[in-house]
């Protein structure tokens, strides 16, 4: 396992990839407006891509070059593009009504993070940097899944639930690269036709929904209609 | 040449006292230039310091002691708190283990307290306004405040602003951890709270928006100019451990030479012109917030700060 040997300069690159990318997360948590959380997306994707390569690099898997151009191009541009897309049709730009302040929804992500790094902590007690790293890789993918429910238990417009699913899959796949860097090529692929599917369906969802229920925003659509 | 440390402790000081109307003069006068008007000269704040000091002072009837003592206990505790912290020199004069970083965060807050009570003691509708809006903004900051300073003592092992700064000089990894850089973003957020500016304070001088100054409308002539001034080296001393301790903490003078002392005085000022100019970008870009969203740039900045924490157990 290539974390066994990883240096300092290796580890504030990874650290720092991964801590922008969580820092991230809350600018989604925290903002207002829908655009905003889809520019966020995309730069946390192209860091993704980034730190796969800075991985792949310094571990000799060839093939994670591959998954960094396929991360940085599904992720950072088409979903997004996606995204953007189904924004305009629907001509929502913010959300209004959301169950939680930014504010407090900031504060309650923090303790997540909190509760992320006791719960990576008690996996872990070796003092040596692999370990550290580990628990880094460890804490800052299990706050992105944390915070990916939150933002799904927290909004009701339907953009920000498909971007809530988005983050949660962004925070399991930056663990999994660090942690488990020789995964194969294929599951990888797999998994980024899936979340084109995902985006692409919540596309046909939403258009459905404005069409025949004339909201998009979870709160109204609270009626059974048989 | 070293200079003993009674000197040194003294030039500390003085730097603060003398130095602090020149960088409020400086922002207000780059704030203009960016809105392309002309602007006051630099020097405008001594002139107005010296002008009050020159007026009749006119209390209130409703007036009581606390009136008349809030001022002189403002002044004060902003004469205290540049002994503790490292302006000039780098090294830890006599005087400075009289109280570590909380000890300077809370005679730095007694100043704010002080002015408060005498809002509220002045009678004034504004008076009273101001001081529960301004404490509002404390009960907000102060949790990000404390968790900032755990944070750096967490980084360096020492209560001390001295020992930070030696910590930072001495190695660029700990400079460059996530850590440090999330504290430099949460002081950064206290930093624009705390020395009223934008995104909450506003630049114009409407009732209706004031917090600071609506505590001190009352006040005229000497007493209104300490309180003035007060404000300046409270803003100064921000600068000071957002440079000296956080984000620049080279150039500072290590023997005490007066060489050494002139230099780091020089240095300082050209370190609190690059932090002036961010603060000027971001007063440009920023529209006053809401009453009600307030909280919401603090809760960044208390975000921040447990990130700094966390990082700070990881690597």
């Amino acid at each position: 396992m290539f974390l066994a040997h990883v240096n300092s300069l290796q580890a504030s690159i990874f650290s720092s990839l991964a801590v922008v990318s969580l820092l991230l997360t809350f600018v989604m948590l925290g903002s207002h407006w829908l655009r905003n959380y889809v520019y966020a997306f995309a730069v946390q994707s192209w860091l993704i891509a980034a730190l796969s390569a800075a991985v792949g690099y310094f571990a000799g898997y060839p093939e994670l070059y591959v998954i960094a151009a396929l991360t940085a191009l599904f992720r950072g541009l088409a979903l997004p593009y996606l995204l953007m897309r189904i924004l305009t049709r629907l001509n929502v730009k913010r959300e209004l009504h959301a169950a939680l302040q930014p504010s407090s929804s900031l504060v309650l992500g923090a303790l997540l993070v909190m509760f992320a790094f006791i719960i990576a902590n008690h996996m872990n007690r070796q003092s040596l940097l692999s370990a550290r790293v580990v628990i880094m890789a460890l804490t800052i993918m299990l706050s992105m899944k944390f915070i990916g429910f939150l933002m799904l238990a927290v909004r009701d417009e339907a953009v920000s639930q498909i971007l809530g699913l988005l983050v949660l899959e962004n925070g399991i796949f930056l663990g999994s690269q660090i942690l488990v860097p020789g995964m194969p090529l294929l599951i990888e692929i797999v998994i980024l036709f899936d979340l084109l599917i995902v985006v692409a369906c919540f596309g046909m969802l939403v258009r459905f929904l404005v069409v025949h229920a004339g909201t998009t925003s979870s709160r109204e659509l609270n009626r059974l209609v048989g | 040449m070293i200079l003993s440390n009674a000197v040194l402790q003294i030039l500390q000081v003085g730097c603060v006292l003398l130095l602090a109307p020149l960088l409020q003069g400086f922002i207000l006068k780059a704030e203009e230039r960016v809105q392309r008007s002309c602007g006051p000269s630099i020097f405008q704040p001594y002139r107005d310091l010296w002008k009050l000091f020159h007026k009749q002072s006119v209390v209130p009837e409703s007036a009581s002691w606390i009136y008349l003592s809030a001022p002189i206990v403002a002044f004060t505790a902003m004469l205290i708190v540049p002994i503790l912290i490292p302006v000039l020199t780098d090294r830890p004069l006599p005087l400075s283990d009289m109280g570590d970083m909380l000890g300077g965060g809370m005679i730095l807050t007694l100043g704010s307290f002080a002015i408060i009570l005498a809002g509220l003691d002045s009678g004034n509708v504004y008076g009273g306004i101001g001081s529960s809006r301004a404490v509002m903004l404390a009960i907000l900051a102060e949790p990000t405040l404390i968790l900032v300073l755990v944070g750096i003592s967490l980084l360096a092992k020492a209560m001390l602003p001295f020992v930070v700064n030696h910590l930072l000089l001495g190695s660029l990894s700990v400079y460059w951890s996530p850590a440090h850089l999330f504290l430099i973003l949460a002081f950064f957020t206290l930093l624009l709270v705390e020395t009223d500016r934008l995104p909450i304070h506003s630049s114009t001088h409407l009732e209706i928006y004031m917090i600071d100054e609506a505590r001190i409308l009352e006040y005229s002539g000497p007493l209104l100019a300490l309180l003035k001034w007060a404000s300046m080296m409270k803003q100064f001393i921000l600068y000071t451990i957002f440079c000296n301790v956080f984000l620049l903490p080279w150039g500072l003078s290590q023997l005490g030479g007066p060489l050494g002392q002139l230099g780091s005085a020089g240095s300082l000022l050209l370190k609190f012109l690059l932090v002036a100019l961010v603060v000027i970008v971001v007063e440009t870009v920023q529209s006053r917030l809401r009453f009600y969203r307030y909280q919401e740039p603090l809760a960044a900045g208390f975000l921040f700060a447990v990130l700094a924490i966390v990082s700070s157990q990881l690597l």
